[in-house]
């Protein structure tokens, strides 16, 4: 059967798009956690339902198919003075962290025992500062970026 | 995770892909911490990340995991080779990343993307560790060789834009 066609989305307008069909295979079954935001305070107990907001640049990797996504990965060729927003977090005033690592290590199936050499890329960072959330007040926060 | 060696990363050889999942507002894979999960020494050019057993997704490779499970058709030509669907997974990982050393400063004012702050090219490490059900890993011993590119920022950015 051929699939459709999907130009790049927000995931919210993609999950529209694709409806009920089989592509429950992640999204409906296994929900991201939203990233809250913060009691302004920052010290975790007035936590509210608002929500962060995304970057409004970022990439469609697989472009036509899969998301657009709020995010600029890091590019090593680019001089730093030439790179976009590292932030995921728009309407934010703090700290941010971007990381491009490739390195090896160990799988081991935990069932056999066995062990593989296996590579690994981590793009990994964080943000931590003020921002406005979706209730349109002022937050502060931390956040990693996995 | 590559199948291929240490330093590879090519999208056919991936066989597990770690992330908290965009959330429900278009946010990309961030997840709140706790604040002493992370140490900043702007000044130093210094930051920590410390987090242990994150509850995240294995999506099994970047482009399920941007397609919600869905792969690749396989007819979108070059570069982009079909990539089965596969369903997520729920994993812990562990990680400890480490900012230190400035290779190089800048400062940034895009009008374009309305951000703005002083930036360090920076050195950095990681060692980490994923579990799910009949599989873990553990990185190799952090090595300062392994950064490709690391950033850390102070910054302005949508409304705090001027």
């Amino acid at each position: 059967m051929k699939r459709t066609v999907i130009h790049p989305a927000s995931r919210r307008a993609f999950l529209g798009t694709m409806g009920s069909a089989g592509m429950a295979l992640g999204a409906t079954l296994l929900s991201p956690r939203p990233a809250y935001a913060d009691g302004e305070d920052g010290d975790g107990q007035h936590a509210s339902c608002a929500l962060l907001n995304p970057i409004p640049g970022g990439l469609a990797p697989f472009r036509p198919f899969a998301i657009f996504i709020h995010h600029n990965p890091l590019n090593p060729l680019a001089p730093l003075a030439n790179i976009n927003d590292p932030s995921q977090i728009t309407d934010f005033h703090g700290f941010v962290g971007l990381t491009h690592i490739r390195g090896g290590g160990t799988g081991t199936n935990t069932d056999t025992g066995e062990t593989t050499p296996l590579a690994y890329q981590a793009d990994m960072g964080f943000g931590q500062g003020k921002f406005i959330s979706t209730d349109g007040r002022l937050h502060k926060g931390s956040f990693a970026f996995v | 995770m590559y199948t291929g060696p240490a330093g590879s990363a090519k999208l056919t050889e991936q066989i597990h892909d770690f992330n908290v999942h965009i959330d429900s507002n278009d946010v990309f894979w961030m997840v709140r911490v706790p604040h002493e999960a992370l140490e900043v020494d702007f000044d130093d050019a210094k930051a920590s990340l410390r987090v242990h057993k994150l509850q995240v997704f294995d999506d099994h490779d970047i482009a399920n995991s941007l397609t919600f499970g869905l792969g690749l058709p396989g007819d979108l030509g070059f570069p982009y080779p079909a990539i089965p669907p596969v369903a997520p997974i729920r994993a812990t990982v562990s990680f400890d990343v480490e900012w230190n050393g400035i290779v190089e400063a800048a400062q940034i004012h895009n009008t374009g993307q309305r951000f703005m702050g002083s930036f360090l090219s920076t050195g950095a490490t990681i060692n980490w560790s994923a579990e799910e059900p009949g599989f873990r890993f553990q990185s190799e011993p952090p090595d300062p060789a392994r950064n490709l590119i690391s950033v850390l920022g102070h910054e302005q950015n949508g409304v705090f834009f001027s």
